[in-house]
């Protein structure tokens, strides 16, 4: 029998859930923190009814429920997972292409974004993949807006230069 | 920002995600519903008035207990102390307002001779005054003869 509460939970899963995993994927880079995380951000949504009562923006406050989890989690296992950033145990967040150049780019995107400090890989995932807006970066990651930005051209140019020389080279094929 | 900026940003933003393994919705979603199942009776639980007042005291005596418990304890002491003196009160007034059977023969003896020196006081008209009662004149010539 399902309980009155369901299908709201199953939208907001529909919803938001492969952003969120996505999101906390890019930053975690493990695969069960994330799934636990996900999971810590729904039961925490199921068992308190009325924590996106008067919610304006959904995702915004889903990501920063999920990042507030995923930062408590990371200082938890601080060291194992510098540990794991340093033996490049990463697992990419993104999908895998079949066109092997395509491969090679994103596999360097993953690694650079992986040697990001994490509040300006968190910024530039949400920019990037997000699309959010600095105003809506900056209330999901509760900074001022300006932080936001700032974190954001930090994170780019760190992009840029790491992979200058194969995006020239794959602009010239 | 120049265009090769925009360029860069829009190739790197550009790159699929990893999509969320299927089978996690219905996992997540299950162990969603099994904590909102647990979550239910407690909230049951704590819209009694009796749990929300247990509360409020817990959370009013938690810091500390013991001065609490002193201060009830004075209290206690204080009451009983009342109740005590209170109740001794009337206990006395009651003890002498019995009277013993001399005291009445007494009381009776005092007002038998107070009865009697007021039969006696009214028997005597020594000090009692005359009055004035005004005689014609010509009775009053006779008797200044006479």
């Amino acid at each position: 029998m399902k309980m009155p509460g369901d299908s709201e939970l199953e939208r907001l899963y529909d919803a938001h859930a492969s952003a969120l995993y996505a999101f906390l994927l890019n930053l975690t880079r493990d695969e069960a923190d994330t799934r636990d995380v996900l999971q810590e951000v729904f039961v925490k949504i199921a068992r308190d009814e009325g924590l996106l009562r008067g919610v304006r923006e959904e995702r915004a406050f889903l990501i920063r429920l999920a990042h507030n989890a995923a930062i408590d989690l990371m200082r938890r296992r601080g060291t194992r997972e510098r540990v794991k950033v340093n033996l490049a145990e990463v697992l990419s967040p993104f999908a895998p292409a079949s066109d092997p150049d395509e491969e090679i780019f994103r596999n360097e995107l993953a690694a650079a974004l992986a040697e990001l400090p994490e509040e300006q890989r968190a910024v530039a995932h949400l920019k990037l993949w997000g699309g959010l807006t600095f105003e809506a970066i900056a209330s999901a990651l509760e900074i001022p807006p300006n932080t936001a930005a700032s974190r954001y051209r930090y994170a780019i140019d760190k992009l840029r230069e790491r992979l200058r020389p194969l995006y020239e080279e794959m602009k010239q094929e | 920002m120049n265009n090769n900026d925009k360029q860069f940003e829009k190739r790197v933003g550009g790159q699929p995600l990893r999509a969320v393994p299927s089978e996690w919705r219905g996992e997540i979603l299950a162990a969603a519903r099994a904590a909102r199942a647990e979550e239910r009776p407690v909230a049951v639980a704590q819209e009694s008035w009796l749990a929300i007042v247990q509360r409020q005291v817990a959370a009013l005596l938690w810091p500390h207990p013991k001065a609490w418990a002193g201060l009830a304890a004075v209290w206690v002491g204080i009451i009983a102390l009342n109740i005590a003196t209170h109740e001794g009160a009337p206990r006395a007034a009651r003890k002498s307002t019995t009277t013993s059977p001399e005291m009445v023969a007494e009381l009776r003896k005092q007002q038998r001779m107070f009865a009697e020196l007021v039969r006696g006081y009214e028997s005597t008209d020594a000090d009692r005054p005359r009055g004035f009662v005004p005689r014609p004149r010509s009775e009053r010539v006779e008797a200044e003869v006479a």
